[in-house]
């Protein structure tokens, strides 16, 4: 399996380290729910089919990565630099900053 | 004491490793000659956040370099600026102290790091330096994908290492952690042997 990272371009998997489901943020810990935290840190969707997850390219650029993977066929899709995904959450429609 | 001071020598990174001289193959010419580059100076450059742009301002009045873009590296005889991740860069000049106050010149735009005590490079020529790397990793570094004034940052027999491409005949110069500098040694002298490796002595 290879993937394409957006700065370095295609590299073998062994250059990357796996995290895991991208879609899960951080709730506010002093204001969220004991279920709440309990979700975002245990509870995981196994989905067949595409999921968007975090991978670390730790031997290259050492960019985080959300890379776009079909978990039938291990093919990768999008992969876009996992800073741009979080600045554009930081920044509501609105343009203001909903996350410190 | 001013006795024991005398016996504090520089040694170059290389020099308890690689001896210089004809390794592997002995037959024909070598098919690769390696060099030690002993004395660089080497900076790690890495951006403030959203300072890039007047990062680039200040970088090319000092070095009179563009940042390079992702992958790539530039050079100005032998001082040169080496893209090495997202908003970070490798800033290599051929004699110590010649970056010195690049810091300075850069404060509240990037971080910099002087490296030269870090970082020990090779230079790698010859007919079949590209098949020697080629052997350690699994970056494409045919002409078709890669050239003169091309990088990678990638590993070589799980050491972590830096290359780019000066010229096509080509020349390569890989950089690694100082401390692992035994280690790729000793894959770039087995990966070699086939070809014939001659090692240079520093410089």
């Amino acid at each position: 399996m290879r993937i394409r990272c957006p700065y370095c371009g295609e590299r073998d998997n062994g250059e990357f380290s796996y995290l895991g489901d991208a879609a899960p943020v951080r709730p506010d810990g002093m204001e969220a729910s004991a279920e709440a935290m309990h979700d975002y840190v245990y509870l995981r969707d196994n989905r067949a089919g595409e999921i968007r997850e975090l991978w670390y390219h730790g031997a290259g650029c050492r960019a985080w990565l959300v890379v776009t993977r079909d978990t039938r066929t291990h093919a990768i899709g999008e992969v876009a630099p996992a800073r741009d995904i979080a600045k554009a959450r930081a920044v509501t429609p609105a343009g203001s900053a909903s996350h410190a | 004491m001013a006795e024991h001071a005398t016996l504090w020598r520089p040694r170059g990174a290389w020099d308890l490793y690689a001896q210089a001289g004809r390794h592997g193959r002995r037959e024909g010419p070598a098919g690769v000659t390696v060099t030690p580059r002993e004395g660089l100076a080497l900076m790690s450059v890495t951006a403030v956040d959203g300072a890039e742009d007047r990062l680039a301002a200040a970088i090319r009045d000092r070095l009179s370099l563009s940042l390079p873009e992702p992958g790539a590296a530039l050079f100005s005889g032998e001082t040169g600026l080496i893209w090495s991740g997202p908003g970070q860069w490798l800033a290599l000049a051929p004699a110590r102290g010649d970056l010195d106050g690049l810091g300075a010149a850069v404060t509240a735009l990037a971080a910099v790091a002087d490296q030269s005590d870090g970082r020990a490079v090779l230079r790698l020529s010859g007919p079949d330096a590209r098949r020697v790397l080629e052997k350690g990793v699994s970056v494409d570094l045919h002409p078709r994908r890669f050239g003169p004034g091309r990088t990678a940052v990638t590993s070589v027999a799980h050491i972590g290492v830096q290359l780019w491409q000066r010229d096509d005949g080509p020349t390569y110069e890989i950089a690694v952690a100082r401390s692992f500098a035994g280690s790729l040694w000793s894959w770039l002298e087995e990966a070699a042997a086939e070809f014939g490796c001659e090692m240079r002595a520093g410089g």
